[in-house]
Order: C-alpha cells, then sequence, then structure tokens
C-alpha cells in the first residue's frame, strides 16, 4: 500500500499530456506492474492459507465443528456487499478514466462503505464464534485454521478500505500527480478486485460446501 | 450508445463502460443466487438426490466462473497485456496445484503425526470404527491373566509401557501422569472418570475417550503394546505426583 501512495504524492512535472504516467521498459505504468505480480504473490499467500484449512480443518479433536457454527444468513449478506463493492469499484475506475472525479469519489466513498460493512458483519460473526459457539484459534484444528485463513482476509479487506479513504481524500483535494489519477486509481481497484475474489473462493469452498456435504 | 454521441465527447476521454459492468455484476449476483439456492434443494429429495453427485461440480464451476468474471472483466485482464496474465496466472496456477495437491492428500490418508490415526470429533459422530486396514485389537483378557501379566511387567519396571507412555501419552498427561489443564487427566490420584479396572484402562488406550479427545491408540500400537500402557497407568495409582490436577470420577473399586 505504502508504495503507490508514495508514488502519488512524489512531485512530476506536468507535460500536459493526457494520462501521463511513470513507465517503465515495457511501456507500462510501473505500479500496475508491480500490483499484478504482488496479487500473484497474494494467490500463493491466500493458496496456501485455504489449503491448511482443507488439510486440517476435518480433523479436529473436538467440537464445535464448521456446521456448528457457519450461519449462511451472515455469510450471504457478506458476499452481496463485497459483490456490490466490486461494481463501485469498476465504475470509480471507469469515471476516472473519463476525467469525472466527483462521481468517482462518489464511487470510491461507496466502495469503501460496503468494504467497512463486510469488516463490520466479520467482527459479529467472530465475536459470535468466541463467545456464543466458543471457538476460538486455540480450540481446535479448525478454529485455528478458520481463524487464520478469514483474519487474513479481513485484514486485507480492511487495509482496502482505508486506502479507499486516502485516495478519496486525494482525489478531492487535488493532491494526485496530474495525469496519474487514472491509473492511481485502477491499481487500487486491481487490489480490491482481488479481494473479492478471495471471498467468492472462501465462500463457496469454505461455507457452501459445508452446507451441502 | 450511439457513436455520434460518442464523438461529441471530449476526444481524450474513453466511452465509458458502465452499462457492461452492470451486466457483469447483475450476471455475478444471480450466479451468487444460485450457489445460495443450492443448500436449501435438500429440502425437496426429490431433486437433491438424484442429483447429488452434481452438486458439488456443479457449485465449484460457478465459483470458477465467477472467479473469472471478476478478474476478466472487472480486472481487466481479458484485454490488458500478456506480461499482467503471466505475472497473475502463473502463480495462481501453482497455488491451484498445491491445493489441489493438499486436498487431495488430506482426503486419501492423515498421518500428521506418524504412525497412527486420531480419532476426530467428525469421525466419533458418524460413528468412529477404527481403520479396518489397521491392526485390530484383542478383546481385554480376563482379570486373572490381567493380574499375572501385570506382575510380569512390573518385575520388568513397567519398561516398554513407561516407553510408550513417554512418546504417546505425555503430551496430554505430564510427564509424570498429573494431568495438565484442560487436556489429560491426573492418572496418579486414585479416582478414575472412565474406570480404574485393568480392563477399564485396556479400552480407554484402545478405543479412546471424551470424544476423541483421548485418542484411539488402536491402530497406533498392537494390543501387547496398550495392556503394557495399562500396566504402566495402573502401576501410577496413589502416587499423586506434585503438581497433579484436581481428582476427576468416582474412587477406584478395585
Amino acid at each position: 500500500m505504502s508504495a503507490p501512495t508514495a508514488e502519488l504524492l512524489e512531485a512530476a512535472p506536468d507535460h500536459g499530456h493526457h494520462q501521463t504516467v511513470e513507465n517503465n521498459f515495457l511501456g507500462l505504468p510501473n505500479i500496475k506492474l508491480a500490483m499484478w505480480a504482488f496479487l500473484g504473490s497474494e494467490c500463493m499467500f491466500f493458496g496456501s492459507l485455504i489449503g491448511t484449512y482443507f488439510f486440517y480443518h476435518d480433523h479436529s479433536l473436538g467440537g464445535p465443528l464448521p456446521q456448528d457454527v457457519f450461519s449462511l444468513n451472515i455469510t450471504s449478506i457478506s458476499t452481496f456487499l463485497l459483490l456490490t463493492s466490486s461494481l463501485t469499484m469498476a465504475l470509480a475506475v471507469d469515471s476516472m478514466k473519463q476525467n469525472r472525479f466527483p462521481p468517482a469519489v462518489k464511487y470510491i466513498l461507496t466502495t469503501a462503505a460496503l468494504g467497512a460493512a463486510f469488516v463490520g458483519f466479520q467482527i459479529y460473526e467472530f465475536s459470535e464464534f468466541v463467545l456464543e459457539k466458543h471457538l476460538t484459534p486455540q480450540t481446535s484444528l479448525f478454529g485455528s485454521t478458520f481463524f487464520i485463513m478469514t483474519g487474513f482476509h479481513g485484514a486485507h479487506v480492511t487495509v482496502g478500505v482505508i486506502w479507499l479513504l486516502m485516495m478519496a481524500a486525494l482525489i478531492s483535494k487535488k493532491k494526485l500527480v496530474p495525469g496519474r489519477e487514472a491509473t492511481n486509481v485502477e491499481v487500487m481497484g486491481l487490489y480490491w478486485h482481488f479481494v473479492d475474489i478471495v471471498w467468492i473462493v472462501i465462500f463457496t469452498f469454505v461455507y457452501l460446501l459445508e452446507f451441502i456435504k | 450508445m450511439s457513436h455520434a454521441h460518442t464523438e461529441d465527447q471530449a476526444q481524450s476521454a474513453p466511452h465509458s463502460h458502465k452499462k457492461h459492468y452492470l451486466i457483469i455484476a447483475a450476471i455475478l449476483t444471480v450466479v451468487t443466487g444460485i450457489e445460495l439456492g443450492i443448500p436449501f434443494l435438500k429440502n425437496v429429495p426429490s431433486i437433491w438426490v438424484p442429483f447429488q453427485p452434481v452438486w458439488v461440480p456443479l457449485l465449484l464451476l460457478l465459483s470458477v466462473g465467477k472467479f473469472g468474471a471478476v478478474v476478466g472483466e472487472f480486472m481487466h485482464l481479458r484485454q490488458d497485456r500478456s506480461i499482467f496474465k503471466i505475472l497473475f496466472i502463473s502463480p495462481l496456477a501453482l497455488a491451484l496445484l498445491c491445493l489441489t495437491t493438499v486436498t487431495l492428500m488430506s482426503i486419501v490418508h492423515f498421518e500428521p503425526f506418524g504412525k497412527g490415526y486420531a480419532a476426530t470429533a467428525v469421525d466419533l459422530r458418524n460413528g468412529y470404527t477404527p481403520p479396518s486396514d489397521g491392526p485390530k485389537c484383542d478383546p481385554p483378557l480376563p482379570d486373572d491373566q490381567f493380574k499375572a501379566a501385570y506382575a510380569k511387567a512390573e518385575g520388568a519396571g513397567f519398561e516398554t509401557g513407561k516407553k510408550i507412555f513417554g512418546e504417546k501419552c505425555v503430551a496430554c498427561h505430564g510427564p509424570a501422569g498429573g494431568g495438565m489443564p484442560n487436556l489429560g487427566l491426573n492418572l496418579t490420584d486414585t479416582c478414575y472418570k472412565y474406570g480404574g479396572t485393568f480392563k477399564d484402562l485396556y479400552q480407554t488406550v484402545a478405543l479412546g475417550r471424551a470424544d476423541g479427545r483421548m485418542p484411539s491408540q488402536a491402530a497406533a500400537l498392537k494390543s501387547e503394546e496398550i495392556r503394557q500402557v495399562a500396566y504402566f497407568v495402573r502401576s501410577l495409582r496413589g502416587k499423586n505426583v506434585p503438581g497433579g490436577q484436581p481428582c476427576v470420577g468416582e474412587p477406584a473399586k478395585d
């Protein structure tokens, strides 16, 4: 997160061209290239967390078990929240590319609100698991692997929300390097959509599969 | 959107893809709705049962479709430069390979702590039986034979039982058998939650107790080894090691 932020705060001469971006030798924006490389590594990161969950969650030595704690209602709401936030994020990038900044800020703030709501539901879910259903990371292999996996995803969403809010403020105060605004928002969008696809996988493989076994 | 309208706009501004994104989002919502509907089909056995093998692959397919739609359309990867595709798809393939391997390993066999199979909560809920390919336990010996064998083991200083106890039991019951909070019970007092006779001790070690939190050793140990552990545990009675856990269960009757 810090790298693109530093990038956009960096002073650069405005040559008056539209969509001036810092290019690398491939003629592509450096931050976009870096973000795709980072997301590739994130695939492996979440792949290993989800793999660990699959390997261990069936081998707890005691309850509660997934089917005792999972609630399809809360998870469905979270899923729709994140899915909608991906749409608003895409619309924000679309507006930025047309140099229409005020609607873009509106879409970015909506995305942030939806993301924050998702985190809120996750906090609610976690506290219910711990306080009422007595599932903690120390309880069992299911508890450990579940909280590590979903907790890291929630942390990613939280980072994304902070990034979105910062970006909205920077656009409103015209603090972005002229010509690079759209690329900055696009790169943030890539991160946000990635967080959404991780949830698509967790939602199906971790939650829904439990209900159709 | 008419062509003329696009030309009216500033030349530098690309035309909006709003409509396209709305269509993708609508499709994603519908697919998620279908996914959510699948668990509820359980209530309709006439549909659920005949198509039983279809549900899991269908769910995976829908999920992969959603994944592809978000990456390809929202993240533009489908129409973007191939360097981005390489950067993203090759680690993704690696992650999927790893995920598939691990999942298959977990389905085929699970031996995280070496030889042996601890009954899990899932197994017990589904009616646990020790794995059929593992060594079977003999039924417990009659009491008099046990007593004679105990005397013999005592003569050997409970060597075998002590060794196995040190490998398999100390993690929960403590190095001296005094138990640990929320884990194993104290074995050095004079009361037993699951009975203190030779037969009880043998069955506790062989079949496990407390929903598998005391795991079955039926597959990990030979019947004779289980007997030796039972003799050693029996010899701990009344030693009352310092720092032991409080007594749980009934005083020993034998």
